[in-house]
């Protein structure tokens, strides 16, 4: 067994240890809570020869590894956010003992509990509008000529691009048009296809910051979206943990 | 250090999970975004440098299922591709290049026209 660190999940306040009761952390660890003023740190034990800087370096390129520990991270963050406000850490904070926590915690407290007061109380959504994959026409016919077999393809060119603008307009649309009413709005990168899996262009990848209570007004208000534009598909994910809205200023 | 701010007790998901029709499981490119790219940054003990970081989710843009493959195509193609960098910017990109193309064969007589259009012409 190598020496242990402390893996930092998430700050929020208020915490009772045995409101996570049931929730594991990375390994199975358990999970505890190390405070400093009113902040709580949820940490548990890791093993510093895999989260060590070695370790991180190396297996932060292992998928498997990296999944593992990102899935535990989030749910970690889901619990939390579950009982109060969460200010989410980034993936891999870890520090050699409580102390070192606590040092983490001083040095940024003012900034965290800044922050910790926008998301209280509030949670993210995520929005995503797709464009319908693009099926593969083919432009040529046997005995087509070759000006016939041009003017084709150039129809089709600009026609598609005329449908991506829309498209592209759209995707703003809906993005303004769920902004209304919530505290704060973000676009995402867009996520690569080979990396969602989906068969569309991803248009719009978007986090919404939404009070608690207007979480099912915001999912109608998708919907609604939805029926009115069929051609584009607008997905809505959540509730998230505050992660795209907690930010230190650097 | 700044005061306690009064702030409610938030029970965050009892409203909002009830309402919800999908079960969490989220997929790993959302999970993988927000814990990697979003969420507060605090200067641990362990110090991870994080441009590795950035090297590794690029990688996991490029190809969820092989890191090692995305690592031999090199980091520089992706970064400079628009066409992964935002797929808005490629499709516009691509729609140009397009264009240009067809003027080009329009035009007439390239000789790479009489070819039907299939070749990968990059002029």
């Amino acid at each position: 067994m190598s020496e242990s660190g402390r893996y930092l999940y998430a700050v929020t306040r208020g915490l009772e240890p045995q409101q996570l009761a049931g929730t594991p952390g990375l390994d199975g660890g358990h999970l505890d809570v190390v405070e400093h003023l009113d902040l709580c740190a949820v940490v548990s034990d890791v093993a510093l020869d895999e989260y060590g800087e070695e370790g991180l370096r190396r297996n932060l390129e292992h998928l498997d590894w990296l999944e593992r520990v990102a899935r535990t991270h989030d749910s970690v963050v889901h619990a939390v956010a579950s009982v109060g406000p969460t200010a989410p850490l980034r993936l891999a904070t870890v520090y050699l003992d409580d102390e070192g926590v606590r040092r983490g915690l001083a040095e940024r407290c003012a900034e965290l509990d800044r922050v910790l007061g926008q998301v209280a109380g509030r949670l993210e959504w995520s929005v995503k509008v797709l464009a319908p994959a693009t099926p593969v026409v083919s432009t040529a016919e046997r005995g087509m000529s070759g000006a016939e077999y041009l003017r084709r393809k150039k129809a089709s060119a600009e026609d598609k691009e005329i449908n991506d603008a829309l498209l592209m307009d759209l995707a703003d649309k809906v993005y303004e048009a769920l902004a209304d009413g919530t505290v704060a709005s973000r676009r995402l990168q867009p996520q690569d296809q080979r990396l969602t899996g989906l068969a569309g262009t991803m248009l719009l990848n978007a986090a919404y910051l939404v009070q608690d209570d207007d979480g099912p007004a915001f999912q109608s208000h998708v919907k609604s979206l939805q029926a009115e534009h069929h051609e584009v598909s607008i997905e809505c994910q959540g509730p998230w943990p505050p992660y795209s809205f907690a930010v230190l200023e650097q | 250090m700044a005061e306690p701010t009064n702030t409610p007790v938030s029970r965050p998901y009892s409203a909002a999970v009830g309402e919800s029709s999908r079960p969490q499981p989220a997929n790993l490119a959302d999970i993988l975004e927000r814990v990697l790219d979003k969420g507060i940054i605090i200067a641990g003990d362990i110090r991870v440098n994080l441009l590795d970081i950035e090297l590794l989710t690029i990688k996991i843009r490029l190809l969820i299922v092989s890191v090692d493959k995305a690592q031999e195509m090199g980091i520089d193609w992706w970064r400079n591709d628009p066409m992964l960098t935002t797929s808005e910017r490629g499709l516009a990109e691509e729609n140009r290049e397009l264009r240009e193309r067809i003027k080009t064969l329009e035009a007439g007589d390239s000789p790479t026209a009489a070819s039907g259009g299939t070749g990968k012409g990059s002029s």
